[in-house]
């Protein structure tokens, strides 16, 4: 007789370990001591989100990210991290998917998974400070278990709202300070962080602490025993790794760092793995057992998770950085993994990649005059200060003048220990002419518009430097609190219908959120998505990015539970702009005509400002002017409420009334001209 | 037969000469050389360029072109010619059978004052208004006398189907809609003759189909409701109407076949009646001399071809029923798929690239395109007619929202499509409580009722993308 019931859970006659110990839907407090209790370490998985992040310029799609969460359903992991960074601008911007979507289709695909965002603190997922109601407003509605929150300032009164909604909705604040190497970041400096945080969080029961190691530059030893000064202090405290690989020594890190207590630690699959970003998760699983620390992991499912990444990671490849291998001198310019790929990206445009040794040279010295984190937003600032420099030297002296800048900025540095009255007086002025240039983030960092600076504000000469004239002024403007406190609330119902209007129709609440992030890119997105609708979900990745190239190709997909199917017929000649493809959608023959970028543009102009007067409907114009005075001619006045012209469509007439008194300063169609709903049809003149 | 029109009228008139074996010949302009009536006619005759005055309004050209196809009568549908007593006369005077009501009869009543006086020797209720009109000083005096306020209508003498026909709210607007009306009546009926009557609040729009043949015998087939209109023109009708009890629906009934006896009417024709739903009176309007667009579901309640009708009576027929054979015992939605932006009614014309027609249980479709089809600019926007019966009228709304919200699909143009489903949900028309101002009053929330997601139009979308990916290979913002 068959078996009526499979056993549950028993496979190969002995009981399978069940590895979920934490999941969505529980309070902070359970987990924090579910990990605690937990028997060695745990992971987060970083393959939804800083792996792309690092090493492929964020591009991976939802589309295959989604094929990996059924197995990280069954992973054990403590979290997901597929959320925040710039993976969110990024998918507005280039993968046209919007953050929202993505929480949904791994929610229902991986409910056993805590899904984790990456946020810094007040500028969340922009580059910029937010006013504290508009940072309310968006956390209270992004469905995510776990805040990672970091500031690139470690100015811990700049998570104050963050974190207050975070824990009020009962959600997971994960509370980060960025790290770095440097003579002034001692554990003492970082202890008095680490306070800054539990006071704010009101103690170590809720929360869990990320230290953020985003270059990889913390060595063996250093990261050992930070984290063991924190335990000592804080012994209760669950601490989380998040490393990036750059410098080579990741993995010894780990080690160090879960023997001095760490807890959580970030790894992606090893077949997503260059250079930039977290360790191996085979790797770490395995380097971690055989040192006796016993790792909560379903390594079977790992493995599978692995090899599925092989089955699309080949469409990336066009992402990675082109400058590959490991760099243990990301120990002194810092630049952080998400950083690098697109930094390479901009010089290789901008035709300056043989500088970037020397840009990596200049940045190493900029970190020892100006303190702070690189990472977003201070590792953009940083880059565009340094490359501005190395830029500007390059082209007024060449490869000679790059030179001298790197002599003089380290003799400055090593020699007269940053002693700006030390160096000569020449060597000064060309100094004070380093920041003139500065972008304009600059400036704002150093006004205080980001928070305070972690070893206090750069010295005169910076500031001479930076504003000129001016500096004096510039530094008594400067902010010594909080953007919290000192930026004024934006006008969210003004915001809302500014995006009504330019959408012409109600938002929904996640559109209305992409717009107070990025409004210009929302817009776009929001207009590809009404062109293109869901195209960015369901298209596989080559189909995406390069279409069908052959007769009889065809991309088969699923929209909303209804199989669909485009076939390629054929793709014609261009000719005068336009080409003509031919496809079957769901076995019905359909041509499409497809602008190229050389397509004549007809020229309808469209009524926008207050003096244009719009064609009410599309139809012909058969008069202009009224039966009692005649034709309207340029230079004529006409009178609020007066017919201008008459337009006909399907027999019926549509008197243009002047809207008010004026002159008429342009007339744009002619008699019998076929117009458009929207056209311009006068300019006229208020009198 | 000859049919002197085109498009949805041409291609229903056809259907029963099919139906009888009557040979067809279409008549066609420029831009309608390859629409629909075209290639369903037996026979087709190029009778002119793209406006209606050098085509379908061309009564010479039109004759001509019964001649040339030998034909032995003509139908002139809805609009054009169908109302032209000049034309009829000159069709008659050539030997060739009218299908239609006598010439004389349509000249009497085709005029609205003389319509209006005819009514009021019949004992048929009318609006208070006054007749010739040439300029608005009359209008004002009229006011005063009569103590009357805004609005009030303008309407073309010669007029019908809404045109030539202006409501003015003050006395601001009525100078220039004043000229409005002259100018429209002039370019659709080359009549610039108007009239003005009190602006009936919250009326409603009852019309009673009467056939009649030359011996005198006149039958109602009943009434038919078609109160929701958009600018005057009816976009959704049906039968019987919700706003009559059964004492006045035989009133309703009998008033209108007793004006149609008492002018000598014969054929098929309409008398519209304004219905006064919170005074339960009813005033004469006009009387339509034609075939009208929504005769249709008094077919599908009465079972009757009406067009069938009215070739029999002008072979000389006698009506084949008594008034008491008719037995009405289905309700009927009709409702009007215009090439109109549905959110302003902006016509919306072009190519239709494809067109899925509603099937299933009663469902009726009266088309006159097909996929591929163009929709010019010159004609009427009407392409297309779908029918519903049911039971009761709940029947019938249930099944046209099968028909509207899944079945129908049109590419290419924008139609009524989603405005017509929202007012067949709307709840005021469901409960039957609705005046001829239902569209102006609800717009916003019909328009908000608009179905978004619909995962056919997101297929194409896609597929719009990939088309343009394969073309043009992969973009920089990517």
């Amino acid at each position: 007789m068959l078996q009526k019931y499979p056993l549950l859970g028993i496979r190969n006659g002995c009981r399978m370990k069940d590895y979920i110990f934490v999941k969505p839907g529980m309070s902070p407090e359970e987990i924090v001591k579910d990990i605690r209790s937990l028997e060695g370490v745990c992971l987060t998985s970083t393959g939804m989100r800083d792996a792309g992040q690092s090493d492929y310029k964020n591009r991976h799609r939802i589309y295959d990210l989604a094929t990996l969460a059924p197995y990280y359903n069954k992973l054990g992991l403590f979290s997901a991290e597929c959320h925040g960074g710039a993976r969110w601008h990024v998918g507005i911007m280039n993968r046209r998917e919007s953050p929202f979507e993505e929480i949904n289709i791994l929610r229902e695909l991986m409910p056993n998974v805590l899904l984790q965002t990456l946020i810094r603190e007040t500028n969340l997922w922009g580059y910029r400070p937010y006013p504290k109601n508009v940072i309310e407003y968006v956390v209270a509605r992004v469905d995510i278990d776990v805040w990672r929150c970091f500031s690139f300032l470690n100015d811990v009164r700049n998570m104050r709202a963050v974190a207050e909604v975070v824990m009020k909705r009962g959600k997971l604040f994960e509370p980060t300070i960025s790290f770095t190497h440097a003579d002034w970041t001692t554990n003492d400096y970082y202890l008095g962080v680490v306070r800054d945080i539990v006071d704010l969080c009101g103690g170590t029961e809720e929360i869990i602490l990320c230290i953020k190691d985003m270059a990889g530059v913390g060595s063996i030893q250093r990261i050992g025993s930070l984290i063991d000064a924190i335990k000592q202090k804080f012994p209760e405290l669950v601490i989380q790794y998040h490393r990036h690989i750059t410098d080579g020594l990741a993995l010894p890190a780990y080690l160090a760092a879960a023997q001095s207590g760490a807890k959580i630690f970030d790894v992606e699959e090893d077949s997503l793995v260059r250079f930039y970003g977290q360790p191996p998760i085979l790797g770490v699983h395995a380097y971690f057992e055989e040192s006796g620390i016993p790792v909560n992991l379903n390594r079977k499912e790992a493995e599978a998770a692995v090899q599925k990444v092989r089955e699309w990671i080949g469409y990336y490849e066009w992402a990675e950085s082109p400058f590959k291998g490991y760099d243990h001198t990301v120990t002194l310019h810092k630049m952080p993994g998400g950083a690098f790929p697109s930094s390479f990206e901009q010089s290789d445009k901008g035709g300056f990649l043989h500088f970037m040794p020397a840009i990596l040279k200049v940045m190493s010295l900029y970190n020892r005059i100006i303190h702070y984190f690189d990472v977003t937003p201070g590792s953009q600032i940083t880059w565009v200060t340094c490359s501005g420099i190395v830029n500007r030297y390059a082209k007024e002296k060449g490869a000679a003048g790059v030179r001298h800048l790197i002599n003089l900025l380290t003799r400055f540095i090593e020699e007269k220990s940053l002693d700006f009255e030390s160096m000569k007086e020449d060597e000064q002025e060309e100094l004070l002419s380093f920041f003139k240039n500065a972008p304009g983030d600059f400036k704002n960092l150093l006004l205080g518009h980001y928070g305070k600076l972690p070893m206090g504000w750069p010295p005169d000469w910076v500031y001479k430097s930076t504003f000129g004239d001016e500096w004096e002024i510039k530094i008594k403007e400067r902010m010594e609190l909080s953007p919290l406190d000192s930026l004024e609330d934006d006008d969210l119902e003004k915001l809302r219908e500014d995006l009504t209007d330019s959408i012409s129709r109600n938002p929904s609440e996640e559109e209305f959120i992409l717009y107070l992030m990025h409004p210009k890119d929302a817009l776009e997105m929001i207009g590809f998505r009404e062109k293109y609708g869901e195209a960015p979900l369901v298209l596989p990745t080559n189909v995406w990015r390069e279409g069908l190239k052959n007769y009889g190709d065809k991309v088969e997909f699923e929209l909303w539970g209804k199989p669909y199917c485009v076939e390629l017929v054929s793709i014609g000649d261009e000719y005068e702009g336009v080409i003509y493809v031919v496809m079957r959608v769901n076995n019905k023959t359909r041509v499409y005509i497809v602008e190229t970028p050389r397509a004549k543009k007809v020229a309808i102009r469209i009524a926008k400002g207050p003096n244009d007067i719009a064609a009410p409907i599309t139809g012909n114009v058969w008069r202009i002017g009224n039966p009692e005075r005649g034709t309207l001619r340029v230079g004529d006045i006409v009178h609020k409420g007066e017919e201008i012209a008459n337009l006909e469509a399907m027999k019926m007439e549509n008197a243009i009334i002047a809207p008010f008194d004026g002159h008429v300063t342009e007339i744009c169609v002619k008699l019998n001209d076929s117009v458009i709903e929207g056209q311009l049809l006068f300019i006229l003149e208020k009198i | 037969m000859l049919i002197a029109n085109r498009g949805v009228t041409a291609v229903r008139v056809m259907h029963t000469c099919r139906d009888r074996k009557i040979p067809t010949a279409a008549v066609y302009s420029t831009p309608d050389r390859l629409a629909h009536h075209v290639f369903m006619a037996d026979s087709a005759v190029h009778i002119g360029e793209a406006p209606p005055s050098e085509s379908y309004l061309n009564m010479d050209r039109m004759i001509n072109a019964a001649i040339q196809t030998k034909s032995d009568a003509i139908h002139p549908g809805w609009g054009f010619l169908a109302e032209n007593a000049e034309f009829a006369r000159m069709v008659i005077d050539r030997g060739i059978i009218w299908i239609g009501p006598p010439p004389d009869v349509i000249k009497a009543v085709g005029d609205k004052i003389q319509a209006k006086r005819l009514a009021q020797n019949a004992n048929v209720p009318t609006i208070p208004g006054i007749i010739d009109v040439t300029d608005i000083e009359q209008i004002k005096q009229w006011m005063d006398d009569e103590k009357l306020c805004f609005p009030i209508m303008i309407k073309a003498v010669a007029g019908g189907g809404g045109k030539g026909m202006v409501k003015v709210e003050n006395e601001e607007q009525l100078a220039q809609a004043f000229s409005k009306a002259r100018s429209e009546a002039q370019k659709s009926f080359g009549d610039e003759r108007v009239l003005v009557e009190k602006y009936i609040e919250r009326g409603r729009h009852i019309e009673v189909q009467i056939v009649a043949d030359e011996y005198g015998n006149v039958v109602h087939l009943f009434e038919r409701e078609c109160t929701i209109q958009r600018r005057n023109q009816k976009i959704i009708e049906e039968a019987p109407s919700p706003s009559l009890d059964d004492d006045l629906r035989s009133e309703i009934c009998f008033t209108a076949a007793r004006l149609m006896r008492e002018i000598g009417y014969t054929s098929a024709g309409t008398v519209e009646f304004l219905f006064d739903s919170t005074t339960k009176k009813f005033y004469f309007l006009e009387v339509n001399t034609r075939l009208q667009v929504e005769h249709g579901i008094t077919e599908l309640i009465t079972g009757l071809d009406i067009v069938g009708i009215m070739i029999d009576v002008a072979i000389g027929k006698r009506l084949p029923f008594k008034q008491t054979d008719i037995h009405p015992n289905r309700w009927a939605l009709e409702v009007r798929l215009n090439a109109e932006d549905p959110k302003n009614f902006s016509p919306s014309f072009g190519t239709i690239t494809r067109l899925q027609v509603p099937m299933g249980p009663n469902v009726r479709v009266a088309s006159g395109v097909y996929e591929g089809a163009d929709i010019p600019p010159y004609y009427d926007s009407l392409f297309m007619l779908l029918m519903s019966a049911g039971a009761d009228r709940a029947d019938a709304i249930r099944v046209m929202d099968r028909a509207l919200g899944r079945n129908l699909r049109v590419e290419g143009i924008k139609t009524l499509q989603p405005l017509l489903l929202s007012i067949i949900r709307h709840p005021a028309f469901i409960a039957g409580e609705f005046s001829t101002r239902f569209i102006e009053e609800h717009m916003d929330e019909l328009i908000s009722m608009f179905k978004e997601k619909n995962s056919e139009d997101n297929v194409l979308k896609i597929a719009k993308y990939v088309a343009e990916i394969s073309a043009l290979g992969h973009q920089k913002w990517m």
